[in-house]
C-alpha cells in the first residue's frame, strides 16, 4: 500500500540544528565587522576635511597678499579701488598656479617686511 | 513589536549602524536558514551568512524602496550560498542554471539531527530538486515569499517560478510516498 504523504506531518521542520548562542554570536561578530568599517572612512574623510580647509584658508591668504602686491606696483596718481571682480580673478589666478607657485608666493608674503608694512598702512579711499 | 522593513529601512538611512542592528534582529535566522537549506553544512552557511550581512550592509545605497526589501536580502543571501558552492568547484560565481542537485545535497555535517526519519526525508526529497525548484519550493513554503519576490530573487518570472513551485511540490510528494 502506498505510503500517504501530507506537507502538514512535517511542517516547517528541519533536521539542521545550530550550536547554542550561534545566531547572538554571529550577530556580534558581524557588528563588529560593520563598526571596524564605519570607523575607518569617517576618520579618512575628517583629515580630508582638515586637508581642504587648510588649503582653502592658505590660497584665501596669497590671494589677499597678491592683490595688495599688485596693487602696490600701481602709481600712487591711479586711484585703486578693489572691487569684488578683482578679488575674484586674483583669487582664480592665484588657484591656477601650481602648489609650488602657491607656497612661493604665501613665504614672500610672509617674509616680507616691506609688503607687511604695505598692507598694514594702506588706506582704503 | 515586530519590526517591520519600513521601519528597518528608515532607520537605515537615519542611523545605519543602528539601522543594520534591527535588520539583523529581523533577518539573522530566516537569512541563516535559507543559506542552510543551501549549502547545507553549518561551518559553510555561518560563512556565506555572515558575508552575506557585510554584503548587505556595504551596499544598502544600492536598495531601491521600488522592490521588496526582503526579496532583495534573499537574493544577496542566495547569491552569497552560490558563490560558496562555486568555490567549492573552483567557479568563481554559479548561476541557478549550473547549479545542480548533487552540488546542492552536500553530506551535512554534526549540526545534523536525523532522529526524525520523515523530517529528514522531506530534507532529502528537497535536495534532490534542480535548483530553481529548490529556490522556488524553499522560498514558498519556508520563507513564505510571494511569487513575484520569488521572481525577484531569481530573476525569473513570477509565473515560471509558480509552475516551479507546484513542480516541486509534486516531485516531493511522489518521493515522500515512495516505499524505501
Amino acid at each position: 500500500m502506498e505510503k500517504i504523504f501530507y506537507f502538514e506531518q512535517v511542517g516547517k521542520r528541519m533536521p539542521y540544528t545550530v550550536p547554542d548562542g550561534f545566531f547572538d554570536k554571529m550577530e556580534e561578530d558581524v557588528m563588529l565587522d560593520v563598526k571596524a568599517e564605519t570607523a575607518q572612512p569617517k576618520r579618512r574623510k575628517k583629515a580630508r576635511t582638515i586637508k581642504i580647509a587648510i588649503r582653502s584658508a592658505i590660497a584665501v591668504a596669497a590671494a589677499i597678499a597678491l592683490f595688495f602686491v599688485v596693487r602696490s606696483t600701481l602709481p600712487k596718481s591711479e586711484p585703486v579701488l578693489a572691487s569684488a571682480d578683482d578679488f575674484a580673478s586674483v583669487e582664480l589666478a592665484f588657484n591656477n598656479l601650481s602648489t609650488a607657485d602657491q607656497d612661493f608666493l604665501i613665504a614672500v608674503y610672509e617674509e616680507d617686511e616691506f609688503i607687511n608694512v604695505l598692507t598694514n598702512t594702506e588706506d582704503y579711499e | 513589536m515586530p519590526t517591520n522593513d519600513k521601519d528597518i529601512i528608515r532607520a537605515m538611512r537615519e542611523d545605519a549602524e543602528k539601522g543594520f542592528r534591527l535588520l539583523m534582529k529581523s533577518y539573522k535566522e530566516p537569512l541563516y536558514w535559507h543559506i542552510r537549506r543551501l549549502v547545507v553544512s553549518h561551518d559553510d552557511a555561518q560563512d556565506a551568512a555572515q558575508e552575506t550581512f557585510i554584503r548587505i550592509f556595504r551596499s544598502f545605497g544600492q536598495y531601491s524602496e521600488a522592490n521588496s526589501l526582503r526579496a532583495w536580502l534573499f537574493r544577496i543571501a542566495t547569491n552569497e550560498a552560490l558563490r560558496l558552492l562555486g568555490r567549492q568547484k573552483n567557479v568563481t560565481m554559479l548561476s541557478l542554471d549550473d547549479v545542480t542537485a548533487d552540488m546542492l545535497s552536500a553530506k551535512a555535517d554534526a549540526y545534523y539531527d536525523d532522529d526524525d526519519a520523515i523530517v529528514a526525508r522531506l530534507q532529502k526529497a528537497i535536495q534532490r530538486l534542480p535548483a530553481k525548484q529548490q529556490l522556488a519550493f524553499n522560498l514558498r513554503y519556508y520563507d513564505e515569499l510571494s511569487y513575484e519576490e520569488i521572481a525577484e530573487v531569481t530573476g525569473a518570472s513570477a509565473a515560471s517560478m509558480k509552475m516551479n513551485y507546484h513542480l516541486a511540490k509534486e516531485k516531493i510528494i511522489e518521493y515522500m510516498q515512495k516505499k524505501d
